[in-house]
């Protein structure tokens, strides 16, 4: 039971506009645009949470009103002209349907965007202070620029009033052209848009106020702004108050969607959409403190990924709607499964971040557990029962095991798994062992739950060998036997080398001084170099490429690059480790400058190697050449979505899938099975 | 000496009836009530052949035993008195024939007798119970005796005076025992019968309905036996102490304070200052009380006989009422007593303080907003009846309206309703409470005022008829708020669906193979006898139907009626448990249920236990299975 759930499911009515319930995602970017437009993707995602019971999804995260804001840096909506609208309309039938509401966010980036894509034009601000997040030095804007913009924001309210939405919010957060205008720190005019706070609210004032001309005081508007920048020179809590205040006093804004710091820089960025390093709910008391001064309803999302929190959220008085965005990538059927007294059935958000961290390398929004998200079109969120009971076996409870073992059971099929280890989860039992890390533990919590509800058979502590499977005289057996850490190419490094595996789980207990060699640029090096930090030791950090943590999103790096810092480990990149050899009771590890070919040394107590994982594919191919596939998946019928075209009458298909076939990520490891098993 | 078996017959009739009006005169301490003697007189051969004998034969052997004793007692004391005339008390075949009727009976005390000894059931009262046989069997025996004698010509010898002399100690000491003892029972049974306060409920007919207090009466409620009215009085009088009652309740079975059959004989005891002691089992758990010994004393209070944890354990489920062979109404009885300790002496249950104060000012126990009773279908455009002014169903929403679990059971009633094309709309913000948790918890007047209030409400509209899920929001409606001027035809959901399948309205899918028992709402089965609709739902949606061991109108209590769970008085066990307990020994994967307390009860339960699910929620899945 989750004290307070019914708070969640009370309805919310503003301006006769009744939401069904206290829960929403905030428009965001997932990067399923297409030529600006939201077309079938995007809008499958968006029904699929209007379908799971959510009460208001809003889609369409920095949508642009102007030319000069373009959508195509992040894949997004332009809503800059008429040619959108029919995809409004559809779209807003789509999530009609289901009962849920739909709106956008509209806004103009101002220098937040880039010049050197879509139309090339300068990007725009108030005064041309470069932004460090975005990189683009802006042209400050004349008054004619500002009367267009002003025009573009009506012009895009009334596009949105034509294409069936139930209302829109402009962004004035995340440092976007309206709060660019408000925050003393970007405008430094002279003329009436700037100086005081009542200059410098004027702007946003006026596309407002030309908003609401355009489409009637009867349209739901709402703003996105922060409740506190958090920074010296940006807005004040005070500051932001009196803006929400105000905006709201004026009748401008029917709704106040608050969120805590703003993103100018990365690690401002990583605070804004905090990750599992956070604690839940982080800036809570901003919506919480703004709700007290002013009287219409007030939103807020920022990490509040499970219903307990969002329930005391709503139920204690601080927002009125409870914005659950990355709740709903892990799983859209979240308010449907609450109501349907199935919560313990909701895959909760372990905020890795992935799906963040994808879009700002111009990806799309996946979500590390649920590898249905974002592709709806061919993948289903429910799973539905087959026709024929298969025997299935799966070898390995990690990521990909359990989930082929969910989806396998979900199907029908009567499924046994086999784990060697006492405990499921494989490799991220591993990972959630490092520090903050330890949400990860959350994907295994939710899927062996699953196949325990399931009925699947868990073989635990038990290791698989081919007798063991054969005599299970099964239809199918799906080998997911994961990977082993690889020491690397570097002379000695078999003999001498220990990996991070080795550190997380505790095999080894390095002390004093350490080489952390890195050629994977992910979490693994960092959240090791943290680890043994913290733990007492001097620590180095090398890697051949540019950065530590190269490869690491968004969201993450900054967190993990401040820790580094705290802890005071060295970062050495553009390193390649060589060579170890030993030196009395210790080691010397040699490593040789990427661009200079310069070799240097580390006399150090410990080398720790990070080279990723080699495939357990012994069991593979014992189970090879008796199996009716010879252990080959049929690529064309995984892409088109088809039965893997086997005949099982004369013996078991033998699949591999996660890291036992080439070691990647969670979310590789657990798409391998959805689509694998969800046609078996 | 032929006269000697009449004259004692006449002295055992004249002694009877002597100790019968000592009694009497305590029975009119009670209030006045009126009694429609008449038809009361006429309807007696019936109401004891037809309506006591259909609960008595649900223990054959009792049934046995207490036609064989009771028959064979009454047919030998007539005949014998009847051998007063010189005509037949000079027939030696008259005799044998009399003879015969005190064999009868003999066999009958043996039967009574064997139930006791060598051990007595636990439900049975001993004390002065255990000497009844041997009476019994005194005068049967002496009876037969005598009369074979005489129709063997014997006229005056000394086994015919041995065998009178035993003839008179059994036969004085049950004529003696009218008074104070077991023989009570057949004469203030007989006359209860007559009397009954609640005539409407023999040939079958229900009168579950709790009439209306006079709110201006000058004291309000039961305080000491005296308030109650004299046919009540008489009727705790017609108790024989079989017990039926404490196996039926469920709170006795959860070892809380409550023994119906205790309560009764308390009722009894504080009549009078000279009651033998109670022999029977005792109310489970019970604190300890200072009873005053004067007679007619306060009855409730931890200084007066039934300390008030035992006035708040009872579930109002009327199990005790069902299963008694004397018809004695033990749920008036309590309700009267709450009555009193709620509006005279403002001493409800400590929890349901600022309920009943939520129900008056609010409207309803929660103190949440009317309004707010309707949120667990937004999104699903319910219909309110102010903005049409008519429909052809009411939908009665109830308090289940507003729990998270019981909102489940609703939206899945609103989408088999909209399937079926009902045209039905809700009083939405205009909807109280209907008072039943008031009433239930003595508090009449709150009752009153919302009950008014809601008739007014309904008075305004045009339906066809109400609908609702709630067993008790139907009893309030139909039955009770009658005398408020509210008559309307009421129905409940599980009736609605039944005969929207059997119209062709609703298409039931197919739940191949669930294993499903279904818990009879106490409101519904026994308050409303209707136990078939539900049942037949279940069937129609191919649910292998299994039933526990108590079910239809002698279905176990979930616990949640009567104020009951906000009482919270302490036990050994919780009522849900136990039943649910029932269910799991059924083997059934699923508990049906339809009622808004029976799912929070039952829900409540945790450990590995079916699912629990309403008749609308199974049938609707079985629509999407189906489709």
């Amino acid at each position: 039971m989750i004290a307070n759930a019914d708070a969640l499911l009370k309805p919310l009515t503003i301006k006769g506009l009744t939401i069904r319930n206290r829960v929403m995602s905030t428009s965001h970017a997932p990067g399923y645009g297409k030529d600006g437009k939201p077309q079938e993707r995007y809008q499958l995602y968006h029904e699929e949470k209007a379908k799971g019971g959510i009460g208001l999804t809003m889609f369409g995260g920095s949508s642009s009103v102007a030319l000069d804001s373009p959508a195509a840096p992040w894949n997004q909506v332009s809503v800059a002209d008429d040619s959108v609208v029919p995809f409004f309309r559809e779209f807003s039938d789509r999530v009609h349907k289901h009962g849920a509401k739909l709106m956008i966010q509209l806004t103009h980036m101002g220098r937040r965007t880039k010049y050197d894509t879509e139309n090339w034009f300068p990007t725009l601000s108030a005064s041309p202070r470069r932004e460090p997040a975005s990189r683009t030095i802006p042209k400050e804007m004349e008054q004619e620029d500002i009367d267009r913009v002003v025009r573009d924001f009506a012009a895009a309210a009334r596009r949105c009033k034509q294409g069936g939405l139930d209302g829109c919010e402009v962004s004035a957060a995340h440092g976007h052209l309206i709060d660019q205008f408000w925050s003393p720190g970007v405008n430094q005019r002279t003329d009436r848009y700037g100086g005081s706070l009542e200059n410098r609210m004027r702007f946003g004032i006026e596309a407002l106020e030309a908003m609401r001309a355009e489409v009637g005081d009867d349209y739901v508007i709402g703003i996105r702004m922060s409740g506190d920048e958090m920074i010296a020179d940006g807005l004040s809590h005070d500051d932001c108050l009196a803006i929400a205040s105000e905006y709201a006093r004026r009748g401008l804004v029917d709704f106040l969607n608050i969120l805590g710091g703003q993103a100018r820089d990365h690690i401002a960025h990583a605070i804004s959409l905090p990750n599992m390093s956070f604690p839940v709910a982080p800036f809570l008391f901003l919506p919480s403190a703004i709700k007290r001064e002013v009287d219409v309803p007030v939103f807020h999302a920022q990490r509040v990924t499970d219903l307990a929190t969002a329930a005391r959220a709503v139920h204690d008085g601080h927002v009125d709607m409870v914005a659950m965005t990355r709740a709903h990538i892990a799983d859209p059927h979240l308010v449907k499964k609450l109501s349907e007294g199935r919560a313990d059935d909701i895959r909760q958000c372990v905020g890795a971040g992935y799906c963040i961290d994808r879009i700002y390398v111009g990806g799309d929004a996946l979500c590390i557990q649920n590898a249905a998200t974002g592709r709806e079109a061919t993948m289903p969120h429910v799973i539905a029962k087959g026709d024929v009971r298969r025997k299935v076996v799966v070898v390995g409870a990690g990521p990909a095991g359990l989930e082929a073992a969910r989806v396998a059971a979900e199907r029908g099929h009567q499924v046994v798994l086999f784990e060697k280890q006492a405990l499921a989860g494989g490799q991220i039992g591993v990972a959630a062992k490092a520090g903050w890390r330890e949400a990860l533990s959350g994907i295994t919590r939710w899927l062996v739950g699953q196949v325990t509800k399931l009925g699947v058979d868990l073989r635990f502590g038990v290791a698989a060998t081919e007798a063991l499977i054969l005599a299970e005289r099964p239809d199918v057996v799906i080998v997911a036997t994961g990977g082993l850490p690889s020491r690397g190419p570097a002379k000695g490094a078999e003999a001498h080398a220990v990996t991070t595996w080795d550190v997380l789980t505790g095999a080894v207990e390095p002390t004093g001084s350490v080489l952390l060699y890195d050629e994977m640029g992910q979490h693994n090096a960092a959240s090791t170099a943290e680890l043994l930090a913290k733990r007492g030791c001097f620590v180095e950090i090398a890697t051949h490429d540019r950065m530590v943590g190269e490869e690491l999103g968004a969201t993450n790096q900054p967190v993990h690059l401040r820790e580094l810092y705290k802890l005071g480990v060295v970062m050495t990149p553009n390193m390649e480790l060589i060579e170890i050899y030993p030196e009395g009771n210790r080691l010397v590890a040699a490593l040789r400058n990427t661009m200079t070919d310069a070799e240097e040394e580390r006399v150090v107590d410990r080398v720790v190697v990070e080279h990723g994982t080699l495939p357990v594919d012994a069991l593979f191919f014992g189970l090879k050449n008796a199996s009716v596939n010879k252990g080959v998946l049929d690529q064309g019928a995984i892409v088109r979505g088809e039965p893997q075209p086997y005949d099982l009458s004369a013996g078991y298909a033998l699949y591999r899938v996660g890291d036992a076939v080439a070691g990647r990520n969670i979310h590789a490891a657990i798409y391998d099975a959805l689509r694998l098993c969800k046609d078996l | 000496m032929t006269y000697a078996l009449p004259v004692l017959v006449f002295v055992m009739v004249a002694l009877a009836t002597a100790q019968a009006l000592r009694r009497a005169a305590w029975w009119r301490q009670g209030a006045a009530a009126e009694v429609a003697w008449g038809p009361g007189l006429l309807a007696l051969p019936r109401r004891y052949l037809v309506d006591v004998h259909h609960v008595v034969a649900r223990d054959a052997y009792a049934s046995r035993m207490h036609a064989v004793v009771a028959g064979g007692l009454i047919v030998a004391t007539v005949l014998a008195g009847l051998a007063i005339l010189p005509s037949l008390g000079g027939s030696r075949l008259y005799w044998a024939i009399v003879a015969l009727a005190f064999g009868v009976t003999a066999a009958g005390s043996l039967l009574v007798g064997a139930r006791r000894y060598p051990a007595k059931p636990r439900r049975l009262s001993g004390g002065r119970f255990q000497i009844l046989p041997f009476l019994l069997l005194a005068y049967a025996l002496g009876g037969l005796a005598g009369a074979l004698l005489l129709a063997l010509g014997a006229a005056s010898t000394p086994a015919l005076i041995a065998a009178l002399a035993l003839s008179g100690v059994g036969g004085l000491g049950l004529a003696y025992e009218v008074r104070r003892g077991p023989m009570r029972h057949a004469v203030a049974g007989a006359l209860h019968l007559v009397a009954h306060p609640r005539p409407g409920r023999f040939r079958s007919r229900l009168d579950t309905a709790l009439a209306p207090l006079d709110l201006d009466a000058a004291r309000l409620g039961a305080e000491t036996p005296a308030d109650f009215t004299w046919n009540r009085l008489l009727s705790y009088d017609s108790c024989i102490q079989c017990g039926r009652c404490e196996t039926a309740c469920p709170a006795f079975a959860a070892g809380q304070p409550l023994n119906p059959k205790r309560l009764i004989q308390d009722l009894v005891a504080g009549m009078t200052a000279d009651e033998p002691p109670y022999a029977g089992s005792p109310y489970p758990n019970a604190r300890e009380v200072d009873p005053p010994a004067a007679p007619l004393a306060r009855l409730i209070g931890p200084d007066a006989r039934i300390h008030p944890d035992t006035l708040w354990a009872c579930t109002t489920c009327r199990a005790c009422v069902e299963e008694c062979p004397m018809m004695i109404e033990h749920v008036d009885a309590i309700v009267s007593l709450r009555r009193n300790e709620t509006m005279e002496f403002a001493r409800p249950p400590e929890k349901a303080a600022d309920i009943l104060s939520d129900l008056r000012g609010a409207g309803e126990p929660g103190g949440r907003a009317l309004s707010a009773r309707t949120d667990f279908a937004a999104g699903l455009d319910l219909p309110v009846i102010s903005a049409r002014g008519e429909a052809d169903v009411l939908l009665w929403l109830g308090e289940g309206a507003y729990d998270l679990r019981y909102g489940r059971t609703l939206r899945a009633l609103v989408r088999l309703m909209r399937d079926a094309g009902v045209d039905f709309a809700v009083l939405g913000a205009e909807e109280r409470d209907t008072g039943d948790l008031a009433r239930r918890l003595g508090d009449e007047a709150t009752y009153q005022q919302l009950a008014r209030a809601n008739v007014e409400t309904l008075g305004r509209y045009r339906f066809g008829r109400i609908v609702t899920a709630d067993p008790h929001a139907l009893h309030a409606l139909r039955n009770e708020y009658r005398v408020f001027g509210g008559e309307w035809t009421v129905v409940h959901h599980t009736a609605l669906l039944l005969e929207l399948i059997e119209a062709g309205r609703l298409k039931p899918g197919v739940l191949g193979g669930l294993s499903v028992t279904y818990h009879d709402p106490c409101y519904l089965g026994r308050y409303n006898g209707e136990t078939e609709a539900p049942r037949k739902v279940l069937d129609l949606i191919g649910a292998s139907r299994v039933e526990m061991a108590r079910s239809g109108r002698r279905s176990m209590c979930c616990g949640g009626g009567g104020g009951a769970p906000i009482s919270d008085v302490a036990g050994d066990r919780r009522i849900p448990d136990i039943r649910m307990g029932q269910a799991i020994e059924t083997g059934a994967a699923v508990v049906a249920v339809a009622c808004p307390t029976c799912t929070a009860m039952l829900e409540g339960v945790t450990g590995v236990r079916p699912d629990v699910k309403d008749i609308a929620e199974l049938l609707l899945a079985s629509m999407e299975l189906g489709a």
